[in-house]
């Protein structure tokens, strides 16, 4: 069901000071899968992300995307290889409308010499921001309403489907279920499916363990910046996924050490 | 039965009628439009059916383009959730610079007048537009590199840009090359209209402005880095550039505006810009700009700048009750005050 792996991190590292936030993680990404990414406040969780998005850069350890190795400067150019990253709540831009959000750092000009002064082509990106996030699953009101008009569950479903939309490969959802009601929480986990379909990888990182073990194909379990647990999610049910995580059931991992 | 439907029906009416005006009055451009009519009526009256004149008309909009060009630069600035208080300093600084390379190394003085001066006029205004650019450019340095915050940045610039222009021109003004035909109304005939070269080229530049604040990516990223800084910077821009932009077109509007003051007097003085940051900043709240950042237009912050100045004449003009020219920095204020009211009920109100 899941394909090739498109994206690998080696034994990365990252110290803050003398804090290690990230002690030799590895993981594995296949295209058409969905990791979730789960651990407590403080395991490292937000710092892998960092750096699998491109925002921080590993003291140490390697990465590959599609096989060949990788290292990122900056968020863009995570972005431009294909790895679309949605952080924890850093949203949308509320006065800006549906379709400038998503055509954001992406915009259409016009052609000709107005193009070249970058005078935007807004009908064109009205109607591809519209037909765009319906193509992920969603049903969003007039893409030229401003975002701040919209309700919390919608302005989510935009910012997810604007990263689904334009992830070529990997695509990063920090915490997208937080604040959800549950209806509007499993709108979120049906674009997520949407996105797997579409052949990406997706990694998924979300306190809400039911969440986490509706739509995930396998786990990674974060303990004190390490990888303490990465397997299949039917090998997990409720009550051993709260014991990883808390450490009250013991890993080989951490035996071993 | 067939009363009481009606009834209804008037009621729906009467609520969609309502409906019309709340969104109408949630405008803020028809809301300054209102504003400006009621005005001029008012001083109309007030001046005994002096003030709605064509000539009346020409003075204000010569003092609305010595402002609207700061406005504009300060609107992009505010949308970005940032503020220049150097403007008014730049204004002086770069009239002042502009006069001393007329006085001193082009040695030309003020017996060139008329359209003999006008390459020298040409020449001070890309002198005071550098000018501006370098004080623009210190301020996003500042910002972006110091991490100093625009107030703190800016004000550290308005003094120095300020007291530069004291020492560059040693406090008084500097007298080079004057064509004040170019300030003069132009006339038809023996029509006279309200509108000079210099506020001509004023209003065009605020034209092309508007145009790329509300249609271009720059415009956008504008707008983008006010709303969600990190949203910003998560869709793969830069921040800091954005920065550097909006602070180089402040700083160059600023230095324009004091190619606007050097042509209409002749000379670059270190009181030319003296002040003028408050009515700026004035401006671009009156006209619908949130300090918080993401809202402005430049439409509207035109016609608050027009809204500022109407009101300035009118109360000079005043007969029906003697106004005390003094009295101008309290209604200016008063101004100020409302148009944040306003704001702050027209949110209240459009919100859910």
């Amino acid at each position: 069901m899941t394909g090739e792996v498109i994206y690998e991190i080696k034994n990365a590292s990252k110290r803050y000071g003398s804090v290690v936030a990230l002690d030799g993680a590895s993981l594995k990404i296949h295209a058409g899968e969905v990791v979730g990414l789960v651990g407590d406040n403080g395991a490292g969780k937000s710092t892998l992300v960092k750096v699998l998005s491109g925002a921080h850069q590993p003291d140490g350890g390697q990465m590959f995307l599609d096989g060949k190795e990788v290292r990122w400067d900056s968020p863009r150019q995570a972005l431009e290889s294909g790895v679309e990253t949605l952080y924890q709540d850093s949203g949308l831009a509320p006065h800006l409308t549906v379709s400038q959000n998503v055509f954001l750092g992406r915009e259409i000009t016009m052609k000709g010499i107005l193009g070249w002064f970058g005078f935007l082509n807004k009908k064109k990106m009205e109607y591809d921001a519209h037909r765009d996030l319906e193509a992920v699953g969603i049903a969003v009101p007039a893409s030229n309403r401003a975002v701040s008009q919209l309700s919390g569950g919608q302005r989510q479903a935009v910012a997810i489907g604007r990263a689904v939309a334009w992830a070529k490969k990997v695509i990063i959802l920090d915490e997208p279920t937080n604040h959800l009601g549950a209806r509007q929480a499993g709108e979120v986990l049906n674009i997520i499916r949407n996105a797997k379909a579409k052949g990406l990888g997706v990694i998924f990182i979300s306190h809400t363990l039911p969440h986490v073990l509706e739509v995930t194909d396998r786990i990674v379990v974060l303990r004190l910046g390490r990888i303490v647990k990465d397997a299949p999610t039917s090998e997990f049910n409720g009550d051993t996924l709260i014991g990883t995580i808390t450490g009250t059931i013991q890993t080989i991992k951490v035996e071993g050490d | 039965m067939s009363d009481s439907k009606q009834a209804t029906a008037g009621i729906k009416e009467q609520a969609a009628w309502r409906s019309k005006a709340n969104s109408l009055l949630q405008n803020q451009t028809v809301l300054l439009a209102v504003t400006l009519l009621a005005l001029g009526l008012f001083f109309n009256w007030g001046s005994g059916g002096m003030f709605l004149d064509l000539g009346t008309l020409g003075t204000v909009l010569d003092d609305w383009g010595a402002y609207i060009l700061l406005a504009v630069g300060m609107t992009f600035v505010v949308i970005t959730g940032g503020i220049d208080l150097s403007v008014g300093s730049t204004v002086s600084l770069s009239s002042v610079v502009a006069g001393w390379v007329m006085v001193g190394p082009m040695h030309a003085d003020l017996s060139i007048t008329g359209s003999a001066a006008n390459p020298y006029l040409l020449l001070a205004t890309f002198i005071c537009l550098g000018v501006g650019l370098l004080v623009g450019a210190v301020n996003a340095f500042l910002i972006n590199v110091f991490k100093i915050v625009p107030f703190i940045a800016t004000l550290a610039t308005m003094g120095a840009a300020a007291g530069m222009a004291i020492i560059i021109s040693g406090g008084m003004p500097l007298q080079g090359p004057n064509n004040f035909d170019l300030g003069l109304d132009w006339k038809i005939g023996d029509f006279q209209l309200p509108i000079s070269t210099t506020v001509a080229v004023v209003m065009v530049i605020t034209i092309i402005a508007g145009l790329f604040l509300h249609k271009s990516r720059f415009g956008l990223y504008t707008y983008a880095l006010g709303s969600n800084a990190f949203a910003t910077r998560g869709a793969g821009i830069s921040p800091e550039k954005q920065i550097l932009k909006v602070y180089l077109l402040s700083g160059g509007m600023a230095g324009l505006a004091g190619a606007y003051a050097y042509i209409r007097l002749g000379a670059g003085s270190p009181s030319n810009g003296m002040g003028m940051e408050l009515y700026a900043i004035a401006a671009t709240v009156i006209g619908g700009a949130s300090l918080m950042g993401g809202v402005g237009r430049i439409f509207a912050v035109a016609l608050g700048t027009l809204v500022l100045f109407v009101v300035q004449s009118g109360l000079l003009m005043m007969q029906v009750v003697e106004v005390s020219p003094d009295l101008k920095q309290v209604i200016v204020a008063i101004l100020i005050a409302a148009a944040v009211a306003v704001q702050t009920l027209q949110n209240k109100n459009g919100r859910r």
